[in-house]
């Protein structure tokens, strides 16, 4: 009895431990995106400016919003290759939209409307058509940057509307008004995913998909929803970057899915699903955004950024992997 | 302890008696009429009829392949019928899918542990059926309701712990709890206790008699026939997908089960040609590693070995570690009289020996590239000039093979997954016989092949033993490993149990006495 308590509570604890390991990692991220601050906030004259900060948070917020949709399908243990693509098409749309002069709220919606329809489109791909995940987004990709092009005949559609490009420039309380969208994202996205049981079921997909199927979970819905969600985030980005420069083009946010990907992946979630988190990313992609500001600042040639962001990937990803073997 | 359970058991009959005189007038709860499957040209399941009542504990007992599992996935809306009735409580059922199952009250715990490694006990316990506040998890609550449950019914186990950090028997536990307490009218065991402590194995059967206690019907599989004994009301034997027979367990006994489960004509198609024997090729001595223990054998020139045991014998693992896949922890090999170390699964290829895995999908073959290609991949090497593949060298002795072992293809560029099971065996074989190998390891080689491919494999042994090759073969069928093998050697629990020599005799009392050590009655 007593031999049995003890396994008890060492599997408690290793439980609490793996979760510490868990916090530690976000922690780590914390401090490593500190670091990185204060660095460069002594290195350049420039960085630990109001102007820099706010223009930071707001490349960052992009990448986010974007990464935060994407973990919520690599969780499951798909992948989501056209969140670049979606972003640049739906710049098109809202930009046609308001350019034809339909009201903000109604090319908002119309808009949003579309990311849905894709997601559901990739829904619809890999549980009824059975294609992988990779597959499917790899091909909307592709054919979204298509159909944006020839919506415009090529061309690059510039928004008038100066009530919707304000927005991006503006800021409450203080911080710009982009960041305030992560907020508004991460928030539900945090509750969805760690207190919801639909974001149990994303995690029970990703870890054994007919264990949850078993369960009662309705698994094609599941994994509906992670698409739709993630097609939403860049459907949503893609207004956000439509307002912050001006124009619709559907060759804008040209691999920004893999600045997704990494963002989420330096954040902890695994490619192999079930492990992930609505934070993590967070700090995955402001650490990205970081590296890329800061080695602008420094005058790091940009061809170098690609390399930096690369290893630091890699180095990143490795140790998570290491500290998750050795438990 | 004989009689505790004896006693114990009698006072749960009395519960049995009472709930059937009830049972006279109301339907019972799962009715079986004619009851048929069929997979192709395989008939698993021949018109099976059988009644299962309120609150009784109903044992299933048949050899491998008798078609328990099939009835399981039936009952389970895994499989749909190919024919006859199933009535839940009087009224007819369609059983198409495992939610009509479930939302019936038919639950089931299978062998293997299918739950959410990643997620907590709990997690696991609720998973789809969450307790939810404004639409919010209440995870304290579903830790602490959980944690309750699992005391309620015996269970020690941490509910907050992440479920890959328990053992794979606390694992099945779970899925036990989780199976019983769902509204669940209708719980069905496969193999509960095969990964199960002895003392688990307690908790469970506890869990079971409660379930009882409250109505719930229990049908429960099992190899091992004192777990029947000790359980069941009723006990049912299959035998090659048909019913023999169904009696309470009070009117029978082990052997009596044991000769209702083999009573059969032997198959005629197990092919066995006599070879002389030649020189030793392995020898081990008292070997142990995980999973078994002190295990001596031999094997020479032209002689088949046959390990026959129930699955989890320890027969898999032991061969595995002949072909240097995991480690000794004790005792010695010898590969042609000299002491071996078999590190690497490399150290057995080049000495000789070959693997012939169970599942061929997964080890044996690469199924979407060419049957050329399977057949040369140990030999690459020898097929070059400069590192550069010499296409002749290859074409040859890919064909060379393919005629060795007569390989039905059409040519050597087929893909391997165009072949049928029994042609993707000799693919295996035949590019082992390329690198020449000496020692050939089969592992479970006719799970799943018909009669006709079985043949050809076992005349493939036949070549392969003149060729001057030695043979292990692991079979679960016990008819199959007792015709072809020189000499037998009997696995359970991780021990070599007993030895038969020149065991091609067909004769029922042998078998009999070879079931019966497997079972360990």
């Amino acid at each position: 009895m007593s031999v049995e308590a003890t396994d008890a509570a060492r599997q408690l604890a290793a439980t609490k431990h793996r979760a510490r390991l868990g916090a530690l990692l976000s922690l780590t991220l914390l401090v490593l995106l500190a670091l990185l601050w204060v660095l460069l906030a002594f290195s350049t004259s420039s960085f630990w400016t109001y102007g820099n900060i706010t223009n930071l948070l707001r490349q960052g917020a992009m990448t986010a919003i974007l990464a935060i949709g994407e973990t919520f399908v690599i969780i499951t243990g798909g992948i989501d290759l056209s969140v670049g693509a979606v972003v640049g098409f739906t710049s098109v749309i809202i930009a046609w939209l308001l350019t034809h002069g339909y009201p903000i709220w109604g090319a908002l919606i119309i808009t949003l409307a579309v990311g849905l329809v894709i997601g559901v489109f990739h829904g619809f791909g890999i549980t009824k058509l059975g294609l992988p995940p990779f597959i499917m987004t790899l091909a909307t990709l592709t054919a979204l940057r298509g159909i944006g092009l020839l919506i415009t005949n090529g061309a690059t559609i510039s928004i008038t509307n100066t009530d919707f490009t304000g927005f991006s420039r503006g800021d409450f309380l203080g911080v710009p008004n982009l960041f305030w969208m992560v907020v508004v994202v991460a928030v539900p996205g945090y509750i969805f995913l760690h207190h919801s049981r639909f974001g149990r079921y994303l995690f029970s997909i990703g870890s054994n998909t007919e264990a949850a199927r078993l369960s009662g979970v309705n698994t094609v819905r599941m994994i509906y929803i992670a698409y739709i969600l993630s097609a939403l985030c860049a459907a949503f980005v893609g207004i956000l970057l439509a307002a912050r420069i001006g124009i619709g083009n559907a060759t804008q946010a040209e691999g920004w899915e893999l600045q997704a990907i990494a963002s989420s992946v330096i954040g902890g979630t695994s490619l192999f699903g079930a492990i992930g988190s609505v934070h993590g990313p967070l700090l995955g992609s402001f650490i990205l955004t970081t590296i890329n500001n800061g080695a602008n600042l420094l005058n790091v040639n940009s061809f170098w950024q690609r390399v930096i962001t690369g290893v630091l990937i890699i180095v990143i990803v490795y140790f998570d992997g290491l500290r998750r073997r050795r438990r | 302890m004989a009689n505790k359970p004896s006693t114990n058991q009698d006072a749960i009959q009395g519960d049995g008696d009472n709930t059937k005189g009830a049972a006279d007038t109301v339907a019972p709860v799962l009715a079986l009429k004619g009851l048929d499957k069929r997979f192709g040209a395989t008939h698993a399941l021949k018109a099976v009829d059988l009644i299962f009542e309120a609150g009784e504990i109903h044992a299933i007992v048949g050899e491998n392949g008798a078609g328990k599992s099939t009835l399981i996935k039936l009952l389970t809306g895994v499989y749909l019928r190919s024919s006859g009735e199933v009535f839940w409580k009087g009224q007819p059922v369609a059983l198409a899918t495992p939610h009509e199952a479930i939302d019936l009250g038919i639950n089931a715990v299978h062998q293997e542990v299918v739950l959410c490694p990643h997620l907590s006990v709990a997690a696991n316990l609720f998973l789809g059926d969450e307790r939810v506040r404004y639409g919010l998890l209440q995870h304290s609550t579903m830790v602490r309701e959980a944690q309750k449950i699992l005391n309620d019914i015996g269970f020690n186990l941490p509910a907050g712990a992440l479920l890959s950090s328990l053992t794979i028997g606390q694992q099945q536990l779970v899925a036990t709890a989780r199976a019983s307490t769902r509204g669940t009218r209708f719980l069905i065991f496969d193999e509960p206790t095969a990964y199960l402590t002895r003392q688990e194995a307690a908790q469970l059967f506890a869990l079971i008699r409660r379930l009882k206690t409250k109505g719930v019907t229990i049908v429960y599989i099992s190899h091992r026939l004192e777990e029947v004994f000790q359980l069941a009301d009723r006990v049912s034997i299959l035998r090659d997908g048909q019913l023999v027979s169904t009696q309470r367990v009070s009117d029978t006994n082990e052997q009596a089960l044991i000769t209702g489960m083999i009573n059969r004509a032997i198959d005629q198609v197990h092919y066995k040609e006599t070879v002389p024997f030649g020189d030793e090729i392995l020898r081990t001595e008292n070997l142990s590693g995980k999973g078994f223990q002190e295990i001596s054998i031999r094997v020479r020139a032209g002689e088949v070995i046959g390990l026959y045991g129930l699955i989890g014998a320890g027969r898999s693992e032991f061969v595995q570690s002949l072909f240097g896949r995991f480690p000794k922890t004790a005792g010695q090999i010898f590969w042609k009289g000299k002491p071996v170390d078999l590190r690497k699964e490399k150290d057995a290829i080049s000495r000789g020996i070959a693997l012939v895995p169970e599942s061929r999908r997964d080890q044996g073959l690469c199924l979407n590239l060419a049957v050329g290609l399977n057949i040369n991949l140990p030999i690459y090497k020898r097929l070059t000039i400069a590192s550069v593949i010499n296409p002749f060298a290859e074409a040859a002795a890919a064909d060379r093979q393919i005629r060795e072992v007569q390989i039905k293809t059409a040519s050597r560029d087929a893909l391997a997954s165009s072949l049928s099971g029994g042609n993707q065996q000799k693919i295996v074989v035949g590019k082992w016989l390329n690198h020449g190998a000496q020692l050939f390891i089969f592992d479970e080689p006719t799970t799943g092949v018909d009669v006709g491919t079985k043949a050809e494999i076992y005349k493939l042994f036949a070549k392969l033993l003149k060729a001057g090759a030695g043979i292990i073969l692991i079979s679960s069928y016990l008819p199959e490993v007792y015709d072809i093998s020189d000499t037998l050697h009997v696995f359970r629990r991780g021990r070599l149990v007993a030895t038969h020599d020149s065991a091609h005799v067909s004769e029922k009392a042998l078998h009999e006495t070879i079931l019966t050590e497997a079972m360990g009655v």
